[in-house]
């Protein structure tokens, strides 16, 4: 995973790429680089952060060319392997996100006609095999180029030969052209342009577009022209600033009363009792089917988890929660079943391998994601938006309460086609969804109480949590929010399981956050909470704001607002995030960027 | 031309709403007051504002951040001790001459252009006042400043400083003396730099309106909801009838039956009715639902708010996110409410009710009264004291 962008135009390209590339920078961050053409080519690549190479590149002159922000995958990171690649004859410049599969085979073939590669990336062979087959135009190089390269690849092509042009295509990983005046522009995702334009194209997988600062030409692999059609986006690039707040995550978490209201828009009518979806969502809702398998990566895959209790809890159907990577190659996709992928991008790579073999095997296919005009949302049958907003964090967190929301709708609705629910039950819940962003503020504004917590963990080596039911998979997210931005090692455990194992591990010094729902299980939770205080570690209950009985059993208690019982789980999500973050900002961490990981991943 | 806008203050005397807002955010016509300040200047060809933030600058940063055609560079003042002191954060944004404005007083186009086209060096922008001793009063002699009095004890004089001025970037060798002395107030350096006899012209501003009483928010709303074009989107059923100036903003459902009298302001995705009736100078916000047989009056409902049916609301304010039960009445009537150990008499007024309250059913609240933010109201009570903060009332 890696962040591309071009630029054609009349500004200095230094300057607009070293721009565009910051907003980049959450797709990969360990070394960056620019090619830029002012009659010769000259690249500047570093290691490091972007501002890091924009600290050392000297003054380039020229208004088009190249930049990369890397996120290794092939070869380490080094001054080398970072991108601008250039060929052989030092005259052609590319960027590439993504993994050329052939590379070893194009490697020997090209080292027997006398090629010398100077990088251990797989992408040093795209610029070396267009060198190749360059022999009238860059286009018919690059078309030629694309034939025997197999892979995935967003690609931008530049040669000092042809100055005025840059080359871009697609297959499998994110590209957009911006269309400006007098300029235009080439990257992997539209928020990095925003600050120039908000006309967009969305290129297709197998497309190649031949840019220059005032022509956009896309055509398919067999060169036939194609008629696209421009976009208007409607976020603000300075929806991607901080807005006053220290990090995006907190801002984003903040965001969050906002983010649900604005999930809820429309999406729900109190006087009419009903769940209104788009069109295409409502007909696949409305077919037979006898189970739904949940397809999603990460903290999606957390949200999905959730979504499995509150369907099945609502409307009786079984459901399935798959890994992306593991069910694209394993999963049984029956024609029967209704897949439902969960990707806050809609370009995460395995969620999209997932939906494909679903499709191909008949599934009907639903997504839900973040980002309209996403690849997932142009392959699934219907596809449903959880509107958050740009989410810049790397650790999601917005996006996590929206999705577990939007299955919560999916759920009404379903509940409501097949009436296992009354309309007063919908209503009920209705309600309780509206008091929503009134009690996420509530949680946001006893900040203290929570920062008063993270002072206790901070110097966890290990931290334990656990939960029953829905309150289980919330218990993942939270060990994984906690070890993904504080890099203490957390581990979420479904609290019956604690005596099948996990309990060898627990000390007084491994603290355990358990989440008690005052729900028939609550007995149960209690006794857990004995069972570890018998090994004596330190036991932080987040407990409903009713539960006046557990301050007696925990040493600490964060408490919730008390909500019906599955919507409580939003308060306790934000809880948990809240924690993570405060634990790792007393921890000193780079919370937006934690090591090695990156926002969206669109390799396998 | 830079503009210099301070938006840094809590606003304390407009709790409850300022206890999670600055109280430049406060909606008017669902538009924060801030943002009355900034179009004024924009329109009046100023295209670079500095904006100096303070108390929940979060807020404000996290609104402007979609706001179009305007460079808008932000300071932060960490504590708030003073206009001059606010100023002198932004001493490196501006070197050259400058307006500054405060973020919370509307202030019209026409009183900003005056302003820059003044040759003078110093200029103020002044108002004629019915209670002038609540503010700073101005004596003028011949367009000329004399003297400014902060707070006068005695009604004396009839104009007042808006805080508006124009000034030369070398104000800031008065302020930094001065501050050197612990002297914070801008009104206090204006008034040392007339004495050095310097001299400072007076204009006349057009329309001017401060808030700083939680009722203010309704006599301003019902000032300025006239500005707001009558647009309607969202759904509106059959058998509605509409009379006057109605903007309904998109995603919202008018069900049948409801009787709107304009102007009335409704926000986006808003559930209204069936049969509910909205009279003259009512904004509503953003997600809020009024269920039916509702009647709203002169009032200000922010976004997120939940009506259930059959209640009486009218000259007051509603904080977002208050969930209000069936059978709620707020009598409006004359009062004498005190806040910050002032007392004020007030005319035709009904009740303030702070953010994410909930009020059971059958309450009935005594004119002026102020309910607090995240207070419970238990069903069948009768108000007639004010309520603090995150109380509970059995």
């Amino acid at each position: 995973m890696c962040g591309i962008i071009g630029y054609a135009g009349f500004r200095n390209a230094q300057s607009v790429l070293i721009e565009c590339l910051k907003r980049l920078e959450y797709r990969g961050y360990d070394s960056a680089g620019v090619g830029i053409i002012d009659k010769k080519l000259s690249v500047c690549k570093e290691v490091g952060e972007i501002s890091n190479l924009e600290k050392n590149i000297p003054t380039m002159k020229g208004t088009m060319g190249i930049g990369h922000t890397r996120w290794a995958t092939r070869g380490k990171v080094s001054k080398e392997n970072a991108h601008p690649q250039v060929s052989g004859n030092k005259k052609i410049a590319i960027i590439h996100n993504g993994i050329i599969e052939n590379f070893q085979s194009l490697k020997e073939e090209l080292q027997q006609k006398g090629h010398k590669f100077s990088s251990q990336t797989d992408s040093e062979i795209i610029a070396h095999v267009i060198e190749e087959e360059y022999a009238d135009t860059l286009e018919n190089a690059v078309c030629s180029a694309l034939k025997k390269i197999k892979g995935s690849y967003a690609l931008a092509v530049i040669s000092e030969q042809e100055p005025e042009k840059i080359i871009g295509a697609r297959n499998e990983s994110p590209l957009v052209i911006g269309v400006g005046d007098n300029e235009n522009f080439l990257a992997s995702d539209i928020t990095a342009l925003l600050n120039y334009t908000n006309r967009v194209i969305y290129l297709d997988d197998g497309e190649i577009v031949v840019m220059t600062k005032n022509s956009i030409r896309v055509i398919d692999g067999k060169k036939k022209k194609l008629t696209k059609k421009e976009k208007i986006v409607n976020w603000d690039v300075k929806d991607a600033e901080k807005s006053g707040f220290d990090h995006f995550m907190l801002k984003e978490i903040y965001d969050q009363p906002e983010s649900i209201r604005q999930l809820l828009r429309g999406r729900i009518s109190e006087i009419e009792e009903k769940i209104n979806f788009p069109e295409r969502v409502e007909s696949i809702l409305g077919t037979e089917y006898d189970s739904i398998h949940i397809v999603a990566c990460g903290t999606s895959f957390y949200a999905g988890l959730v979504g499995k209790y509150l369907i099945e809890q609502l409307t009786k159907i079984p459901v399935f929660v798959e890994l992306a990577s593991e069910f694209r190659y394993f999963g049984i996709k029956k024609d029967t079943s209704l897949v439902v992928a969960v990707t806050q991008s809609g370009e995460t790579a395995d969620t999209l391998a997932a939906l494909r073999e679903a499709k191909s095997a008949g599934c009907k296919t639903i997504v839900i994601t973040n980002v309209i005009g996403s690849t997932a949302t142009r392959i699934a049958d219907a596809y449903i938006l959880t509107q958050s907003g740009p989410e810049i964090g790397v650790a999601a967190t917005k996006t996590f309460t929206s999705q577990i929301l939007t299955l919560f709708l999916l759920a009404l609705k379903e509940a409501s086609v097949r009436k296992t629910l009354g309309p007063d039950e919908i209503y009920h819940y209705i309600l309780q969804l509206k008091k929503l962003p009134s009690q996420v503020r509530k949680i946001l504004d006893n900040i203290d109480e929570i920062t008063a917590i993270a002072k206790h963990l901070k110097d966890a080596q290990s931290v334990f949590f656990i939960g029953r039911g829905i309150y289980y998979p919330l218990s993942l997210e939270g060990a994984l929010k906690l070890k993904e931005i504080s890099y203490i090692h957390a581990e979420g455990f479904a609290s019956g399981e604690l005596k099948h194992g996990p309990f060898s591990l627990l000390t007084k010094d491994t603290p355990v956050i358990a989440i008690v729902a005052s729900d028939e299980t609550y007995d149960k939770m209690i006794t857990s909470i004995g069972e570890v205080k018998a090994r004596e570690p330190p036991v932080i209950a987040i407990a409903d704001e009713k539960d006046s009985e557990i301050e007696k059993h925990a040493d600490f208690v964060l408490h919730f607002p008390s909500n019906g019982l599955p919507l409580s789980g939003i308060s306790i999500a934000v809880i948990l995030q809240l924690l993570a973050y405060h634990v790792a900002k007393l921890r000193g961490c780079s919370i937006d960027k934690p090591r090695n990981l990156a926002k969206s991943v669109t390799v396998d | 031309m830079k503009a210099i806008i301070l938006a840094a203050g809590e606003g304390k005397r407009l709790r409850p709403f300022t206890e999670t807002m600055p109280k430049v955010m406060l909606p008017v016509a669902n538009k924060p007051i801030l943002e009355y300040v900034v179009d004024s200047v924009k329109n009046s060809g100023i295209s670079d504002i500095i904006m100096v933030v303070g108390y929940k600058k979060e807020v404000i940063m996290e609104y402007f951040k979609d706001y179009k055609d305007i460079k808008i560079t932000y300071v932060m003042q960490e504590k708030q001790l003073g206009t001059a002191h606010a100023l002198l954060q932004a001493k490196k944004h501006l070197k050259h001459p400058f307006i500054v404005l405060s973020g919370d007083n509307i202030i019209d186009q026409k009183s900003i252009s005056k302003l820059i086209d003044e040759p003078s060096k110093y200029s103020i922008l002044i108002k004629e006042h019915s209670h002038p001793s609540k503010y700073g009063v101005v004596f003028v002699e011949k367009n000329k400043l004399k003297k400014i009095v902060e707070k006068p004890k005695q009604e004396t004089g009839k104009f007042i400083s808006t805080g508006i001025y124009k000034l030369p970037n070398t104000i800031f060798n008065y302020i930094e003396t001065l501050a050197s002395e612990g002297v914070y107030a801008l009104s206090s350096v204006i008034q040392f730099i007339v004495d050095s006899s310097e001299e400072i012209r007076v204009i006349t501003a057009e329309s001017w309106m401060d808030i700083v009483y939680p009722w203010d928010l309704i006599r301003v709303n019902e000032a300025m909801i006239h500005q707001s074009s009558a647009s309607t989107s969202g759904t509106i059923e059959k058998g509605v009838v509409m009379k006057g100036a109605v903007s309904i903003g998109k995603d919202t459902t008018i069900y049948s039956g409801c009787y709107i009298v304009g102007p009335v302001v409704i926000g986006e995705g808003c559930e209204i009715g069936p049969n509910a009736c909205i009279f003259p100078s009512t904004t509503i916000g953003d997600n809020t639902v009024v269920h039916p047989f509702n009647e709203i009056r002169n009032s200000v409902i922010m976004d997120d708010v939940h009506i259930a049916s059959h209640s009486t609301i009218s000259h007051s304010v509603i904080g977002m996110g208050t969930h209000i039960g069936n059978n709620f009445s707020a009598i409006p009537g004359d009062t004498t409410a005190e806040i910050e150990q002032e007392f004020k008499k007030l005319k035709d007024t009904g009740v303030m009710i702070g953010e994410d309250s909930i009020v059971g059913d059958g309450v009935a609240t005594e004119p002026g009264i102020i309910i607090g933010r995240q207070c419970k109201v238990s069903s069948l009570n009768r108000i007639t004291k004010n309520i603090p903060s995150k109380a509970n009332v059995m």
